[in-house]
């Protein structure tokens, strides 16, 4: 199989099967990258769209400091965060703050929340899931959505986000912990189990 | 610093990392002894997982793919072809 450095020069020199291997290698990614963070379909395919015709337009300005995936990564984030800008809408008050480990530690009777795994193949369930991940702002949603879902590292998402990596972690572990509060918040409402 | 607030550190730290590492040994110790905040990682690491289980049943619908191929003008490659 030919190296993906390889593929990226012959794309920088307009070969257009190269740059068709690009697009056919990380098209799905992206799409799923504006389906998690704008949960529109038409804004998702917008921005596949844009982000893929800044490569065509761009590639040849690719200085291979990262991988090109980053790269593409980075042209998508910030066409996302553009368009959720662009609608401004009102975040309802969510307090981001760190967990009580006093009234963790205090809660000795509390019983361990049950994850029914299965759930996820109905697709109101999946719909609840979004809506939550919906609420929390742009700034913690796009960390979560790049280190969990996308599963790209620290480091990557850093960069991508012109963060530092400890502000990286910070934010995961916010958006993770305020997750979890809701999801704890619905099986009371018995939506979970 | 307290030993009660360099746990909560370690705790806060370890969740902002891969939720698959192991957690270093001071913090697998002190989950030993407490078992609370061992619920409390396994729920995080739980809601983790659910997320990525969900996220893994959409898929990019075969129209939106054609489309962006040509609008951009370019031959989509077949499967076999892309994995050579």
């Amino acid at each position: 199989m030919e190296n993906e450095e390889k593929i990226v020069e012959r794309a920088q020199e307009g070969d257009q099967d190269a740059l068709a291997r690009l697009v056919n290698e990380y098209h799905d990614r992206i799409y799923h990258l504006g389906l998690s963070m704008l949960k529109q379909e038409q804004d998702a395919e917008d921005m596949l769209q844009e982000t893929f015709l800044t490569l065509v337009e761009k590639v040849h300005q690719f200085k291979g400091n990262s991988s090109i995936y980053t790269w593409l990564y980075r042209i998508a984030t910030n066409i996302a965060l553009k368009k959720l800008k662009s609608k401004p809408r009102k975040y309802p008050h969510i307090p981001i703050d760190e967990p009580d480990f006093k009234k963790i530690h205090e809660n000795e009777t509390k019983e361990e929340m049950e994850f029914d795994f299965e759930k996820v193949n109905n697709y109101k369930f999946r719909k609840t899931l979004n809506q939550v991940l919906d609420e929390l702002p742009p700034k913690y949603k796009t960390v979560f959505i790049l280190r969990d879902l996308h599963n790209l590292s620290t480091r990557e998402t850093a960069k991508i986000l012109n963060l530092t990596e400890s502000n990286t972690k910070v934010r995961l572990f916010r958006a993770r912990n305020y997750l979890k509060e809701k999801l704890e918040d619905l099986k009371t409402e018995e939506l979970m189990v | 610093m307290s030993k009660e607030k360099k746990m909560y550190e370690k705790v806060c730290e370890y969740l902002g990392c891969d939720i698959n590492a192991e957690p270093c040994q001071e913090l697998q110790h002190h989950l030993k002894e407490c078992p609370q905040c061992e619920v409390y990682i396994d729920e995080i690491k739980n809601t983790v997982k659910l997320y990525q289980r969900a996220d893994e049943c959409e898929e990019t619908p075969d129209s939106v793919s054609k489309k962006l191929f040509a609008t951009l003008n370019l031959d989509q490659p077949d499967k076999e072809k892309t994995s050579d």
